[in-house]
């Protein structure tokens, strides 16, 4: 029985699910929601996802929901099964590593990432309110302030952890989106070497390029921006 | 080499971290920081956490920091030596358990933060309370625990057996209760209310927070 997710391709946490099934070689059916709406049916509440959010993920009749869950499960049970591609690695202490950069990604990078990309193409496209001036410095100055640990974080290093994982890709959707859709930021990345060489290692794998690029247009076919 | 925990014993990530290895039966030693400009230090950023934050874990050579990186670590290293299951062996449960996790995250946490800033740091700080945060908040997290409520129906734990996401749930929802004027949000929930009392009285729990 193959994999089924549920969402939008374009969406950041469904892009970090396919990103992950494809980097371990699995094969899957995109199941797009009727609409944003339906997530708060009843039904959808009740059998796919308590919060009304996506991605969900059925595997048979196991259900799990939430992106970085979801890519820890599909890890767990499919790495090393279709191809070499390691996402976590077996010794406890650079798994614990691999885990703590998942951390840092939650805690310190996606936060300002999301304001900019909410006001730079969420706030006009899906609610038409005009992006704030106000917030989109504020965020920058505290995704300059997270990438100068970036910058420190990866000396010496081609990816987070040494060798490329779970970690590097959980980054994947929201860099792309300021860094590859929006672009006016994309400075804060190409000014710093350590930073701006790993995002171009990490995009230019195969399967993130192509999962990337994908989503690209929907974003792009925005005749506000 | 015992383990060293670097964090102050009244933060909630520290609390986490306390309360993990209380469960694992495992003897550390905390190093306290009372003074924030001493996680700022260039050899603070370098040698323990990039982003000046605490908690850190020193185990042997080994240094790790992010509370719930620093649990999982611990759990993967010392669960077969403790009387413990805070993650089972079983990748469809294991998963189960992270994705309440990521509840906790997204949806449990942020709304009651809000509400500890206000109640709790802005009074010490002398600064006023913003009624309208709170309400907000208040309304916020009254939705996410109606859905923890059907989550528990029949369940004393949330993926059923005890396990560490119902441990991380603790320190946020517990310092609501001793310092707030909101903890009234989980007594009127049947489930939620056992579910808190279940971890309350649990000996690691008792034992960390005597301290």
């Amino acid at each position: 029985m193959t994999i089924r997710l549920i969402g939008y391709a374009f969406s950041g946490p469904v892009l970090r699910v396919i990103i992950c099934l494809k980097e371990l070689g699995l094969p899957y059916e995109l199941e797009p929601p009727a609409s944003y709406q339906s997530l708060k049916d009843e039904d959808y509440i009740a059998n796919k996802h308590p919060f009304g959010k996506m991605p969900v993920l059925f595997d048979g009749g196991f259900r799990i929901t939430e992106s970085r869950p979801i890519c820890r499960y599909l890890v767990s049970k499919y790495q090393g099964k279709h191809n070499d591609t390691i996402l976590i690695p077996n010794d406890v202490h650079n798994a614990g590593l691999v885990d703590q950069f998942i951390s840092y990604e939650l805690s310190y990078y996606d936060p300002p990432i999301s304001k900019l990309f909410y006001q730079e193409k969420v706030a006009k496209r899906f609610l038409n309110e005009d992006p704030d001036p106000e917030i989109i410095k504020q965020a920058r100055e505290e995704l300059a302030k997270v990438l100068d640990v970036y910058e420190k974080l990866l000396e010496g290093k081609e990816y987070l952890n040494g060798e490329y994982s779970l970690a590097d890709l959980v980054h994947c959707p929201s860099t792309y989106y300021v860094y590859g859709i929006v672009t006016t930021h994309s400075g804060l990345w190409d000014s710093r070497p350590n930073v701006k060489n790993w995002w171009n290692r990490v995009y230019n794998r195969d399967v993130i390029k192509k999962s990337l690029e994908e989503s690209k247009s929907f974003w792009e076919n925005n005749e506000n921006i | 080499m015992p383990i060293k925990l670097i964090g102050y014993a009244q933060s909630l990530p520290t609390r986490r971290v306390i309360l993990t290895l209380n469960e694992l039966g495992l003897s550390y030693e905390l190093e306290a920081v009372t003074e924030i400009h001493t996680i700022k230090t260039d050899d603070f950023l370098a040698n323990k956490h990039a982003f000046g934050k605490i908690p850190v874990l020193c185990d042997g050579d080994f240094t790790i920091n992010e509370s719930r990186a620093i649990c999982r670590y611990l759990v993967s290293k010392y669960q077969k030596d403790a009387k413990i299951v805070l993650i089972p062996d079983d990748i469809n449960k294991v998963s189960l358990i992270e994705q309440y996790i990521s509840y906790e995250l997204s949806y449990f946490d942020p709304p009651l933060t809000k509400i500890l800033l206000q109640e709790v740091f802005n009074k010490r700080r002398g600064e006023p309370i913003d009624e309208a945060i709170v309400k907000q908040a208040r309304e916020e997290i009254e939705k996410v625990l109606d859905v923890y409520e059907k989550i528990l129906v029949g369940k004393d734990y949330l993926n059923g057996e005890y396990s560490l996401a119902d441990l991380f749930h603790f320190p946020c929802a517990h310092y609501i209760c001793t310092d707030t004027q909101q903890g009234d949000i989980f007594d009127t929930r049947p489930n939620v209310k056992r579910w808190l009392d279940n971890l309350r009285n649990r000996d690691a729990y008792k034992k960390t927070y005597a301290e």
